[in-house]
């Protein structure tokens, strides 16, 4: 086996219009993979991420978007990060696993020894190299990344058991109603290219049920939506819960932050959490000030570099400022994301919130949520005026 | 009555003035929590002196409360030396209602002299008529002289029925949920020695039972005050009672308004106050004494009480800051927040409608209404 020959693929799941409605309202104006975290798009992050993978061959974005809605950022990101990155957009819902089948071809082309499967709306450090290494040690099909979470929050997730020594995935189950485990699968994963084999075999016996059920006149009368296209293979009902226990998947953990980015909400948290990443990984992408010449800087902040700010403005923590953004004389911005062309007027104040591209906050406006439950994030859509 | 009684205004006429000033003013709380209401400043200057200052004439007034009155005593020391008139207080044991202080204060109010003697609402500022009551009172020659005033809510208090022409009032109905009439009682009243025949030592309200008996003899008139009025014993009251007076002294073209071009509408800044750079004050604003309000901040509709300090770009709207309290940087405080005496407001607070007693310090925001003890 020759080390330095073994290419790595890495396919990430961005979703489309129709999914991923939570998200909404931000959505309605960007894909939901585009939306800025920390002053990158979200799906930036992963695609980072992966070039840290020794030997990585190809990106490709899996999706259901137009193809139009990614050409630029593809092409862009491309040249950015001198790594081949591709949208393949899918023509019908296959599953989450179906839908990594559906391009087995273009995926193998490289001829990968491995192939990573991430899904975009993910928000996590993305130890990838060192989910390889163990992978390689275990041996078995694929590898998940999992992490442990309070017992509550357990159960709005796919819950497995591992063992302990082996790390070999024993149990999985899908949002369970009763308490399994308090590890979660983090919807990373990386396989071997025996995947797709595992995949087919789960399409090939679903035709010959679906083929038996046929010639049984009571079964026939069931809907036919009542059962899945023989070809729409899910991850996780339809190989992690088989396949747990038989040697053939295992778990890496992480100590790490993880979350999903399923709200607008949650992208304000998650651009938190990717900012205080930046202190160790891109310290060059997080601004500093101490109110002399520029801004004053509290904590992580990242500011475009053609957003103007002005020095007796005070910024921070977790705020990130985009493209042509103009913070006027006075201003606090706290915990909050700032996207393209917005202007903010003396003395305002933002606290908790996205305002939306080319808005206009007023002199002496205050935008601020309540965090009484949970989190709640005010959001201001495009072109909104506070006065 | 003997006409010679009543000399021209100007020469040595010693009238008398008794103030209603009643409990503890808790409509009023946090403020009065620390000083007594009639010495809460109003546009800078104690309720009390809003008053008794425009007495034109008197020089003797008796405080009617319900309290230890060494506490108001104490205050007023000072005052009574600079307005040159005596102040003495009537003390009730238990209740009197509206009527009965004056009975309490026979003595004080009676010196033989048969002159008629006001009686003041300490809750109300207006812009009172005291030469034209007197001039009415003896025009008359009737047993009570009573101010009365045009309002939108005449039900939410006592209503006149009267003679245009005269001023004889042939009905008083408090209250009343029909409209008989939009002037209501000013609580402003000058008062024959003999109406004090009329009250007994027992909790009596003047306007239910004393007042109605006079009109019915045809002894009761009115005038109708030309000028503002409010009843400012509550904060929203209070908040908008500042608007009227505000706006009367702009009428008058006083010289007491502030002007420049960070100021917006009818403000009153005390000189010794300091406004920074890049503020923006107004309309209806008062900045008391010693006041320090820092570069970038905004003030509306609020008064800000002695010793205050707004720090840099606070926004302040429809709300009373108390004495010696400070607002942190780029704190907002607005809809009827009331803050008490030395409260502190950290920065980046959003304040809601707070009621915060004195000496606390706020360090999260206040999203609803809510009275913080």
């Amino acid at each position: 086996m020759g080390i330095s020959d073994e290419k790595v693929v890495a396919v990430i799941m961005v979703g489309g219009p129709t999914k991923g409605t939570r998200f909404r309202p931000l959505s309605l104006n960007i894909p939901k993979p585009l939306f800025p975290l920390a002053g990158q798009p979200m799906v930036h992050h992963p695609i980072s991420a992966c070039k840290r993978i020794p030997n990585l061959a190809q990106i490709y974005l899996v999706g259901f978007y137009e193809e139009r809605e990614f050409a630029m950022y593809v092409s862009s990101i491309s040249t950015e990060l001198r790594v081949p990155v591709r949208y393949l957009r899918e023509d019908k819902p296959h599953g989450s696993a179906g839908g990594l089948y559906n391009f087995r071809d273009l995926i193998m082309e490289d001829n990968p020894s491995h192939i990573f499967l991430l899904n975009c709306d993910v928000c996590c450090s993305f130890p990838l190299p060192e989910m390889l290494e163990a992978h390689k040690r275990y041996g078995g099909m694929g590898t998940i990344l999992v992490i442990k979470v309070s017992a509550e929050s357990a159960s709005e997730f796919g819950e497995l058991v591992a063992d302990p020594v082996t790390n070999e995935l024993l149990h999985y189950t899908e949002k369970p109603e009763t308490f399994v485990s308090d590890r979660i699968n983090c919807g990373v994963y990386v396989f071997t290219p025996d995947i797709f084999t595992a995949i087919q075999g789960v399409s090939s016996q679903r035709k010959d049920r679906a083929n038996l059920r046929r010639l049984s006149s009571f079964e026939a009368l069931q809907s036919a939506t009542r059962n899945p296209p023989s070809d729409f293979v899910r991850l996780d009902q339809d190989i992690l819960t088989p396949f747990a226990g038989k040697k053939k998947l295992y778990t890496y953990e992480t100590m790490d932050f993880w979350e999903q980015i399923k709200t607008p909400g949650k992208s304000l948290k998650c651009s938190g959490l990717y900012l205080a990443q930046f202190r160790f990984t891109s310290p060059n992408l997080l601004a500093s000030g101490d109110g002399t010449k520029t801004a004053t800087i509290i904590g992580e902040v990242n500011i475009h570099p053609s957003a103007k700010v002005h020095p007796s403005a005070k910024v921070g923590p977790n705020v990130s400022i985009s493209a042509n953004a103009r913070i006027g004389a006075g201003v606090r911005l706290i915990s909050c994301i700032i996207l393209d062309g917005v202007e903010i007027m003396e003395n305002a104040v933002v606290f908790h919130a996205i305002v939306g591209w080319k808005s206009s906050i007023g002199k002496w406006s205050r935008v601020q949520a309540s965090l009484t439950y949970g989190y709640f994030y005010m959001i201001l859509m495009t072109k909104s005026y506070v006065i | 009555m003997d006409s010679s009684i009543y000399r021209q205004i100007g020469t040595c006429i010693t009238m008398k003035a008794l103030i209603l000033v009643g409990g503890f003013g808790t409509r009023l709380r946090p403020l009065t929590l620390s000083i007594p209401k009639p010495l809460v400043e109003f546009a800078n200057k104690p309720m009390i002196l809003h008053q008794a200052l425009k007495a034109v004439g008197v020089t003797e007034v008796v405080l009617a409360i319900n309290y230890q009155p060494e506490v108001m005593l104490n205050f007023l020391k000072e005052f009574e030396a600079k307005l040159g008139i005596t102040i003495s207080c009537s003390q009730e044991t238990e209740p009197l209602g509206t009527a009965g202080p004056l009975g309490l204060a026979r003595d004080k109010l009676i010196d033989g002299s048969g002159e008629p003697f006001f009686v003041l609402n300490s809750d109300v500022i207006s812009e009172y008529p005291f030469k034209e009551m007197i001039e009415f009172h003896k025009a008359h020659g009737g047993e009570v002289s009573i101010v009365v005033t045009k309002v939108d809510e005449p039900s939410k208090y006592g209503v006149m029925v009267m003679e245009e022409t005269t001023g004889k009032v042939d009905k008083f109905v408090e209250k009343l949920k029909l409209f008989v009439g939009n002037k209501i009682n000013a609580g402003i009243y000058l008062l024959n020695p003999s109406v004090l025949d009329r009250i007994e030592l027992r909790p009596t309200s003047i306007e239910k039972e004393i007042f109605p008996k006079i009109a019915a003899e045809k002894k009761l008139y009115a005038i109708v005050l030309p000028g503002f009025w409010m009843d400012i014993g509550q904060p929203k009251d209070y908040i908008a009672g500042l608007r009227l007076y505000l706006d009367s002294l702009r009428k008058k073209s006083s010289t007491k308004l502030a002007t420049g071009h960070h100021i917006v509408g009818n403000v009153l800044v005390h000189e010794s106050a300091k406004i920074g750079e890049g503020c923006l004050i107004g309309p209806d604003v008062v900045v008391g004494p010693g006041c320090v309000v820092e570069a970038g901040v905004r003030l509306s509709c609020c008064t800000v009480m002695r010793g205050v300090r707004i720090k840099k770009h606070a926004c302040i709207s429809s709300s009373i800051i108390g004495w010696h309290s400070t607002v942190g940087q780029w704190a907002r405080v607005e809809n009827m927040t009331i803050l008490g005496e030395d409260v502190h407001v950290c920065d980046e607070i959003y304040g809601n409608g707070g009621v915060i007693l004195p000496h606390k310090e706020i360090k999260s925001s206040i999203l609803k209404p809510e009275i913080v003890m």
